[in-house]
């Protein structure tokens, strides 16, 4: 399931103190989820007594972020049968490693997003997909070509 | 660059990193594909006479010996491996006047021989991939039987006059039962056909090519025939569904294909999952003009010489079992008669049916540890390269039990 900044907000103090330095709780929420910020820069959360069972549920939500690549992308390797379609389908492979992964076969460039190893898929390179960075596109092609839910991603 | 001989997509573009005769790392392949490389010491046999380990040489003189006393023998098995020893196999059958039968008569053998007999337009999967519009999967779940089956050669893949993409450039049908792994993969420029029958379904196709109102799927099927008519290339893969939905009444099945091609162009390809099963159909085609369940003594083919019919009937003294572990397949009555009669099993792997056979001999993984030739579910020739080499293949221990025959 894909973490959104409402489910966070939704346990947040929602008293918009500003002691985290966002205007508003909503705004924490968001970067939370972009990882531009860390949960535990909400001190009132931490601090005060009555957040404490929000507290715990929030970091629970969380814990897949840790393990998330930069883009927000996770793959659960142990539901991944290697189709490799997720690979062929990425519009970055179709685009610039148009005879190798944007043909079906295995990549042919060196650094590609991402690689069947051992029969599962790893991430090479996150740095190409449209996700990563400042000019990111919600792109979705790899995880709604997966038939097991293997690919989830933190935001939509 | 290695083939991969997990199942009848043959990819071979397989990249392997071994430290001294141990494999690291697999590239590109699927998983179970992988496992077949990374796995290949696990669960090996030893030579064994009379459920005892021998050494090699005891256990193949004993294996001559069974087969010289042979009156009735057997051959079964044959689909992972490779055409060479297929060949030696079909040598030996005929010599001794033997069965020999693999597992096409339970799975796409009917498919395969269509084709060869050229009841069903055919052709292969690069042009699959170079031109075909729409895809349909008709009781198939190649995600799980064929895992790269969509990635590298149909849906997925852009090549030829298909630059655009899968969401532009294709158009997928997934024809099942149920809502298959493959099915969830009918999104945008696709349809699932849940299906209760196969046959109402031609039925329904057959009523949408006359002009009329198809009796199910009202909207969907005009659209697919739609589809079909903007390309002159669309393809069919038939699975063991398709095989079993049809119950024998392939008649229905090929005249629905051959309207279909007098509109526009439809093939068909049989998504199997046997890595060699094509190539043992071809060999025997070319030889007999039948692919399975065939008797050199009589010289035709008949269900009765099926392997399980022949253990049922008690036809048989001898059965020499390459490559397959029909004692794990085979319903329990039919491994009692299994250890009544001589098996010799012949795999590099511990087997079930090895625990019941009077020799078993170990013998090579065909792709890690010997070469040779496969045929791919399309009818293209593949070459494998061992990634180590073995002496004693199947190759070798069926040169060995032909010298006595
Ligand atoms: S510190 Fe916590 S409670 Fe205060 S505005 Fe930020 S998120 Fe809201
Ligand atoms: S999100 Fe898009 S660009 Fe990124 S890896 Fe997946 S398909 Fe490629
Ligand atoms: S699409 Fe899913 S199952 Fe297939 S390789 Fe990618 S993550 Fe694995
Ligand atoms: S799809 Fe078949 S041939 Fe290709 S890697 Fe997987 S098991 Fe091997």
């Amino acid at each position: 399931m894909p973490i959104t900044p409402m489910e966070i907000y939704k346990l947040l103090p929602k008293t918009n103190c500003k002691k985290c330095g966002e205007q508003t709780c909503m705004a924490f929420a968001f970067k939370v989820v972009n990882r531009d910020r860390q949960i535990e820069e909400c001190t009132p959360l931490f601090e005060e007594e009555k957040y404490a069972k929000q507290k715990e549920q929030l970091l629970e939500m969380l814990e897949p972020l840790k393990e998330a690549s930069e883009t927000g992308l996770i793959v659960d390797e142990s539901k991944c049968t290697g189709c490799a379609n997720c690979i062929v389908v990425c519009p970055v492979h179709a685009a610039e490693d148009a005879y190798g992964s944007g043909s079906g076969f295995g990549p042919k460039i060196d650094d590609p997003i991402y690689r069947l190893e051992n029969g599962v898929l790893k991430i090479i390179n996150v740095q190409r997909c449209r996700r990563y960075g400042k000019n990111r596109i919600l792109c979705v092609a790899c995880r709604e070509n997966c038939p097991s839910d293997a690919i989830s991603f933190l935001e939509g | 660059m290695y083939t991969c001989a997990g199942c009848s997509c043959l990819c071979d573009d397989i990249e392997i990193v071994t430290e001294k005769d141990d494999v690291k790392t697999v590239y590109n392949a699927c998983r179970r594909g992988a496992g077949i490389f990374l796995n290949y010491r696990l669960s090996r046999t030893e030579p064994k006479v009379d459920g005892k380990i021998a050494d090699f040489e005891q256990a193949i003189e004993k294996a001559q010996d069974i087969i010289q006393n042979s009156e009735n023998l057997a051959i079964y098995g044959l689909d992972t491996t490779t055409l060479e020893v297929q060949e030696l196999a079909i040598k030996l059958a005929e010599k001794k006047e033997a069965y020999i039968d693999d597992n096409s008569t339970f799975c796409l053998g009917d498919f395969v021989e269509m084709i060869l007999k050229g009841e069903l337009p055919s052709t292969t999967l690069e042009e699959v991939k170079d031109n075909a519009y729409v895809i349909a999967y008709w009781g198939s779940d190649a995600y799980h039987s064929l895992s790269r089956h969509m990635s590298r050669y149909t849906y997925y893949p852009r090549g030829g006059k298909r630059q655009r993409g899968y969401e532009e450039d294709r158009f997928l049908v997934v024809i099942d039962v149920r809502k298959t792994h493959t099915a969830k993969l009918a999104k945008k420029n696709a349809r699932f056909l849940q299906i209760r029958d196969d046959l109402e379904l031609i039925e329904a196709f057959n009523q949408a090519l006359d002009g009329k109102a198809p009796s199910i799927f009202v909207n969907d099927i005009p659209r697919i025939l739609k589809e079909m008519e903007k390309a002159d290339f669309n393809v069919i893969f038939g699975g063991l569904g398709l095989k079993y939905g049809l119950k024998g009444k392939y008649e229905a099945f090929k005249n629905l294909i051959a309207r279909l091609n007098e509109r526009t162009g439809v093939y068909f390809i049989p998504a199997g999952c046997h890595p060699n099963m094509r190539g043992f159909n071809e060999l025997m085609f070319d030889k007999t003009g039948e692919i399975n369940r065939y008797s050199f003594n009589e010289q035709r083919s008949s269900d009765e010489f099926a392997f399980y019919r022949l253990l049922e009937n008690d036809a048989i003294d001898t059965a020499v079992i390459i490559g397959t572990d029909p004692l794990n397949s085979l319903p329990f009555e039919y491994a009692k008669k299994l250890a009544k009669i001589n098996t010799i099993v012949i795999d590099p792997r511990e087997t079930f049916t090895g625990r019941f056979a009077r020799v078993v001999l170990p013998s090579a993984i065909a792709g890690v540890e010997t070469g040779g030739t496969m045929v791919r579910s399309d009818g293209v020739r593949v070459e494998l390269k061992p990634l180590f080499e073995k002496e004693i293949n199947d190759e070798a221990i069926l040169s060995r039990l032909l010298e006595v025959v």
